[in-house]
């Protein structure tokens, strides 16, 4: 896998936060050269979304009221969370939560391409590396979308591709210490 | 193979973090995200490379009814050791931890026990030393 390997994340963009109150919302814009219908199979497919995303869906995210389990991918010790769809306005608006995040799609045809937007809350202290993680999914989402995809890269895979220069570069722009990544003194494997 | 890790369901990271933290003196070794999981440890300044206590966010049912039951049991979800356990009972209690047991002797320790505000008892251990 070529294109996996050669892959490496461009500088930070598209990213905001917004802050109300105790809460922290991370806003996310992408603009994709893939119709709002592409962008939303992708979005909802469990198959396309082991394409790229950072949990596996046991069930669509397409249909309001459905229950799916989302295991987050890559993470220390096994996670597994259940939501129900809140939200399904295909190929328009998706609400649902992973955990305590809650996560709003929205994605805006701009005719041929289309403009995703992703709301989702983070504590502020983990801000920055969200961003990091959902950049290095948009963008093998995009490889995805035009049909060559170069396979999920999160979790561990992600330290490898640049997360760490962009969590650094993503907590700069929102003005926030770089939190590096935990000492592993004393580990020995 | 080694004993570096255990872990405690906890039902709010946050408040385990400052109580293991503030009125036990413990230290945060490990704090990252991924996506809505939190992976949370801290560990004894005693020991700084010794063996890491994760505090485990409880929100899965399964582990809710676990914790729950063995509360209500009385056993401890954790035990610590130390040198000075009533040393270690005054200092917490100054810091404003809950005691459901003083220190009491047993067989081969003295021990005391405490909720830790986040649906656990923690049992501190003070192994007795006999002279011979």
């Amino acid at each position: 896998m070529t294109d996996h390997e050669q892959y490496t994340p461009g500088p930070p963009s598209g990213a905001q936060i917004r802050k109300d109150g105790e809460k922290w919302t991370l806003i996310l814009v992408r603009e994709l050269r893939h119709s709002p219908e592409k962008v939303w199979q992708a979005l909802t497919d469990p198959a396309h979304l082991r394409e790229w995303a950072p949990f596996e869906a046991d069930g669509s995210l397409g249909t309001i009221g459905t229950a799916v389990k989302l295991t987050t991918v890559g993470a220390p010790s096994p996670h597994v969370t259940e939501t129900r769809v809140r939200r399904a306005d295909a190929p328009k608006a998706l609400e649902y939560n992973w955990g305590d995040h809650d996560m709003r799609w929205e994605l805006e045809d701009l005719g041929g391409g289309t403009r995703l937007t992703l709301w989702t809350n983070i504590g502020r202290r983990f801000i920055a590396m969200g961003a990091a993680g959902w950049h290095i999914c948009f963008d093998v989402l995009d490889h995805l979308l035009s049909g060559i995809p170069i396979g999920r890269i999160v979790g561990p895979e992600a330290m490898k591709f640049g997360w760490k220069r962009l969590n650094a570069e993503y907590a700069k722009q929102f003005g926030m210490e770089t939190l590096g990544w935990p000492s592993q003194k004393g580990r020995t494997n | 193979m080694k004993i570096k890790l255990t872990s405690v369901y906890v039902d709010d990271q946050n408040k385990a973090l400052r109580f293991y933290t503030e009125v036990l003196g413990f230290t945060k070794k490990t704090d990252f995200s991924q996506g809505p999981f939190r992976w949370l440890t801290v560990v004894s300044p005693e020991e700084p490379d010794g063996a890491e206590l994760q505090l485990a966010l409880n929100n899965n049912p399964v582990a809710k009814t676990y914790q729950q039951a063995i509360f209500q049991q009385g056993q401890p979800a954790a035990m610590f050791s130390t040198d000075d356990v009533k040393g270690d009972y005054q200092r917490a209690k100054a810091r404003g931890a809950e005691f459901t047991m003083p220190p009491t002797d047993v067989t081969g320790s003295t021990i005391a026990m405490l909720k830790d505000t986040c649906g656990n008892l923690i049992q501190l251990t003070q192994l007795a030393r006999y002279s011979r």
